[in-house]
């Protein structure tokens, strides 16, 4: 007992109340600035075991020292008689005290002050949205060199999505080049090319991270799925692979490969594919998207080196890129890896302008693809409206009577009721230019696709007389809702969607007024996009099937 | 902020690894319900977008297709959407879509599966239409009929599309011929004209009821609300007939054999190169993850960089896992150019001894552990996926450890473990069945020196001899 009377005397337990009380408020403090403020993902481990190891040696040093008027002595050696440990026990009576309204005053004061990034100087915060839908803690900073940056945190799992948009694809190309923009996604999984060309990926994997592109007739977009872990590993390939890409000349080639096998799988060895190459290439006769996004042969045989780093330099600069991350991050923390690993990295003259507009179809164009095929193919598209172009919601809206489910007005039509077709399918091209509403069916062996075609054409002619009513209206705007939070459910459909409005609509916050702006659309407009777009004289139509075999032979 | 951040990496990297390597899933707490009638049901609540996804499983499935007629639990399946109580049809897909929602019946190896998903505001309705076609399915002879023909012509369709995806269902049918995981789930074209409306009545009659009915639904609801409309819903059913069909795990192939399958003018030789697996039971699931993820389950995986990175021989190469509840399949699968289809196979059976001998470095293992661990938490993001999961740890009869521990038994894999793995499950190079898709003429001779040739055209209505 006398040992604990002696530990009492010289205030130990207090030195301990007032370090667990401090250790509290430290790690308390460090929880709640880790949201806003960049600290590494292992600062509060580091924190928590230096906490815990500094308390045996405070108790020790309790023991083993006594504050005396004179300064510091060892207990042992401090006359008891003058000692002042009951008046030092005061005041660390009082700093308990202090700690504990201060650590009062600081939960409750977080309340009132949702940010704490003012703390740290130095860090951008970047812009908030403006509109009232948008999620209040989404971000966005431009860098200097132009790159902008949007931030949607959310933690609900501990991984992150990073979306890069590169403002090219098959529309910048030209006869000679064309598969380049696809290309230089398969260049891209190579990354710097150092120290070897499977770095990059491998580098990614070991840190527990996935990614994959895709390039469409206006973007490049790539992806990366990855543990929060693996944040700073993944700034740091992207960064590298955005400013040093390796284009040596055996790289080039063994991708040269690989493109001409995806190519035989998705184009030459599949009839839906084979036939959609057709109808693009004849649908347009001007406007750059006439070209496959994969290349013609005879491009992907052919281009050089030289045609690769112009491409390169002009369509991968900061400038022309934009970056959305989505999920177990803060804006702040991404912005201060964005300017370290993203920001060196020079802005470029932006791309020309692409200046062809295609011109007014005059007449119906008409295709036949001859291939092996059991079951015919039919392909009908028409010049519609970009992304931006008013007609392109209500067209949305329209396709989705058209063939969206088995409700849908020519699912019912041709696979049920008639048995013409096996499926009917469509979509419309939402992009930069002016794109295609288009629409496939697969019929069965031996079906008529001049009959189908009829059928179409006259449901596609009702809808321009008699428009479509207001059940038809309200379905097709409760599946694109649905398809709409659908999206929002994961982070990586965030931060595509994020991506897509910012790139085709200037603006990613418009992302967030989609609800209303389907409500708003009216059964009027469909049937004015419908007699507008649905003219035999805007129309191509392709169909695919077996070679007839010719007289004679 | 950098030479804190630093110092802090360097203190922390030993610490980290102890600690916090592992980013296993906790599933969340769920509701179970269990009905009189053998209906399990289990509730998640999910709040952060006003969705719902169900997914409502029969256990049965392909396996339980009588013979010869394989794709008649996937016809059934189609069928439950054709209409049920006073709904026809028309009707019935006309309230599904009136409200942005889905609501697909399908039939896999041993389940038929309804999923579903919509907006919280429709739960109601959509749980009258989940309910109304598994108790009072019309199963009208037309629309079998029109269904059935339909599903044949769409296998002939997909014949003449990208065959990645065909690929393997000619794998499982040639390796597992005569057992029931060698009955394709969607049927071949003559199975599917053998199946009469008799026969698809007697098996709904026989081996669809409550007591072989797992409803999992996850999303934003209320659990007791959801509880008492699914309990309303379906506790007064009936239960089976029929006692699920009982079979034994297949044989592994204990030589080789090949199927040629002739595609004339394939500019593209697609193979798959396989024998019998394991099950979803497997013990060593964690280790036989990591060896598969590096083998082939991954882009830097060995086949991946040896087939399409370093020899430019093809666009994609992998190792594909089957572990239904007996022994499945495992399988080497990808596609090259006609005139190097023989470097390619001569490559990928090279990389599979390769594994037999070698098996893994270690910082090989630990990159793949990450990959598995780093990529395991999206699996389980919305409220569609929990639905999915849950059902399947239900209709697997595996309880929440399966998920749970699934982090930390990755975590513990090493080595020794793994090696002795990949001696149990991958087939040697003497015992393999190949499923070589091409142009027959050009291939046919290169390919004799791998073993027995059986030959047929991909237009023959079946997919194995």
């Amino acid at each position: 007992m006398a040992f604990f009377a002696e530990m009492r005397r010289r205030n130990v337990f207090k030195v301990a109340l007032l370090y667990a009380v401090g250790s509290w408020l430290v790690v308390w403090f460090v929880g709640a600035i880790k949201p806003d403020v960049p600290l590494p993902a292992c600062a509060s481990t580091f924190v928590f075991t230096v906490l815990a190891v500094g308390f045996p040696v405070a108790l020790l040093f309790a023991w083993t020292y006594e504050i005396t008027p004179a300064g510091l002595k060892k207990a042992v050696d401090v006359d008891q008689t003058q000692s002042i440990v009951y008046k030092t026990g005061q005041k660390l009576n009082a700093a308990v005290a202090v700690f504990l309204v201060l650590g009062v005053l600081a939960v409750f004061g977080q309340r009132l002050l949702p940010k704490f990034e003012f703390l740290v100087p130095g860090v951008p915060e970047g812009d908030a949205p403006v509109s009232e839908q948008a999620p209040t803690e989404i971000r966005s900073l431009t860098l200097d060199n132009g790159l902008k940056i949007i931030v949607w945190p959310d933690h609900d799992i501990p991984n992150v999505v990073l979306y890069t948009f590169v403002r090219a694809g098959g529309r910048n190309e030209y006869p000679g080049i064309t598969g380049v923009s696809h290309f230089f996604e398969h260049m891209m999984f190579l990354g710097s090319g150092e120290p070897d060309p499977g770095a990059f990926d491998t580098k990614m994997e070991t840190a527990g991270g996935a990614n994959n592109a895709y390039t469409s007739e206006d973007v490049t977009v790539y992806m990366e799925w990855f543990p929060r872990s693996a944040l700073e590993v993944i700034f740091d390939l992207e960064g590298d692979r955005f400013e040093n890409l390796a284009t040596v000349a055996e790289v080039v080639n063994s991708q040269r490969e690989v493109v001409f096998s995806e190519r035989r799988s998705a184009v030459d060895n599949n009839n839906f594919r084979k036939l959609a190459e057709q109808m693009q290439a004849t649908a347009y006769v001007a406007h750059p998207y006439q070209f496959p996004v994969i290349g013609w042969p005879s491009d992907i045989e052919a281009w050089t080196e030289e045609d690769l780093i112009n491409y390169y330099r002009t369509y991968y600069a900061p400038n022309n890129r934009t970056v959305v991350v989505s999920g177990d991050v803060t804006a702040g923390e991404i912005f201060e890896l964005a300017e370290e690993y993203f920001a060196p990295t020079p802005a470029q003259e932006p791309p020309p302008p692409i200046r062809t507009i295609e011109p007014e179809q005059q007449g119906t164009r008409r295709i036949v693809v001859e291939a092996p095929a059991q079951t015919p193919l039919l392909h009908m598209a028409f010049h519609a409206g970009s992304a931006t172009d008013p007609e392109t919601l209500p067209m949305s809206l329209l396709l989705n009577i058209l063939t969206a489910g088995d409700s849908s007005r020519l699912h019912r039509l041709l696979v049920e009721d008639e048995g013409l077709a096996l499926s009917v399918g469509g979509y419309q091209d939402e992009g930069f230019d002016p794109g295609l509403a288009y629409f496939y069916f697969t019929l069965p062996p031996g079906g008529d696709p001049g009959v189908v075609e009829q059928r179409v054409l006259g449901e596609l002619q009702r809808i321009a007389e008699g428009g479509v009513s207001d059940a038809e209206l309200a379905k097709a705007r409760n599946i694109m809702l649905a398809d709409y939070w659908r999206g929002l459910a994961t982070i990586d459909g965030k931060a595509e969607a994020l991506g897509q409005f910012e790139v085709f609509h200037g603006d990613y916050e418009r992302l967030f007024s989609l609800p209303d702006e389907l409500a708003a659309v009216g059964a009027d407009s469909l049937r004015d996009v419908a007699a507008k777009v649905f003219r035999s004289s805007n129309m191509t139509v392709g169909v695919l099937q077996e070679a007839t075999p010719e007289d004679g032979e | 902020m950098k030479p804190l951040r630093l110092g802090c990496l360097a203190l922390c990297a030993c610490l980290a690894a102890a600690v916090s390597a592992a980013q296993g899933v906790t599933l969340p707490a769920v509701h179970h319900v269990e009905l009189e009638n053998g209906v399990s049901i289990v509730l998640i609540e999910k709040h952060d977008v006003p969705l719902i996804g169900l997914q409502a499983v029969i256990r049965g499935g392909a396996v339980s297709d009588p013979d010869g007629q394989a794709g008649l639990s996937s016809l059934l399946a189609g069928l439950l959407e054709k209409g049920a109580g006073e709904r026809s049809a028309a009707d019935f897909a006309e309230a599904v879509d009136s409200v942005g929602g889905s609501l697909s019946a399908r039939a896999d190896l041993e389940s038929i599966t309804i999923s579903g998903e919509f907006l919280a505001r429709d739960a109601d309705l959509m749980i009258e239409l989940l309910a109304s076609m598994l108790r009072e399915p019309r199963l009208d002879a037309a629309e079998l009929t029109k269904l059935r023909d339909r599903q044949i012509n769409l296998i002939r369709a997909a014949k003449d599309g990208d065959l990645r995806r065909l690929v393997p269902y000619y794998g499982s049918a040639f390796l597992f011929t005569g057992h029931p995981y060698g009955s394709p789930v969607f049927g071949d074209e003559a199975s599917l004209a053998n199946i009469n409306h008799r026969a698809v009545r007697g098996y709904y009659e026989d081996f669809v009821g409550a007591d072989r009915l797992i409803i999992a639904v996850a999303g934003d609801f209320a659990a007791d609300a959801m509880a008492e409309k699914l309990t309303a819903a379906f506790a007064d059913w009936r239960a089976a007939v029929a006692p699920l069909p009982e079979f034994e795990a297949p044989q592994a192939q204990t030589s080789r054999r090949i199927l040629l399958v002739d595609k004339p003018g394939a500019t593209q030789t697609y193979f798959w190169i396989g024998n019998v697996g394991v099950a979803i039971g497997f013990a060593q699931r964690a280790e036989l993850d990591v060896a598969n993820t590096l083998f082939g389950g991954r882009f830097t995986s060995l086949l991946m960089d040896e087939l399409r990175t370093k020899a430019g021989l093809t666009y994609g190469a992998s190792s594909l896992l089957v572990r239904p509840s007996k022994a499945g399949s495992v399988a080497m699968n990808s596609y090259t150019k006609t005139e190097s289809t023989v470097e390619a196979i001569d490559l990928a059976l090279s990389l599979l001894q390769k594994i037999h001998l070698e098996g893994f470095p270690d910082d090989l293992i630990t990159s793949g552990k990450n990959y598995i661990l780093g990529q395991y938490a999206p699996d389980f993001e919305t409220a569609e996926q929990l639905a999915g999961q849950f059902a399947e740890l239900a209709m697997l009869g595996l309880d929440e450890s399966f998920v749970n521990d699934y982090g930390d038994a990755v975590a513990a894999a090493d080595g020794e473990a793994i090696r002795s793995v990949i001696g149990d499950v991958y087939p040697t190079l003497d015992n393999l069945v190949f499923v070589i898709i091409g142009d027959a003429e050009l291939i046919r001779g290169d390919i004799a020196k791998y073993g027995p040739i059986t030959e047929m055209a991909i237009t023959e209505p079946r997919f194995a001899p």
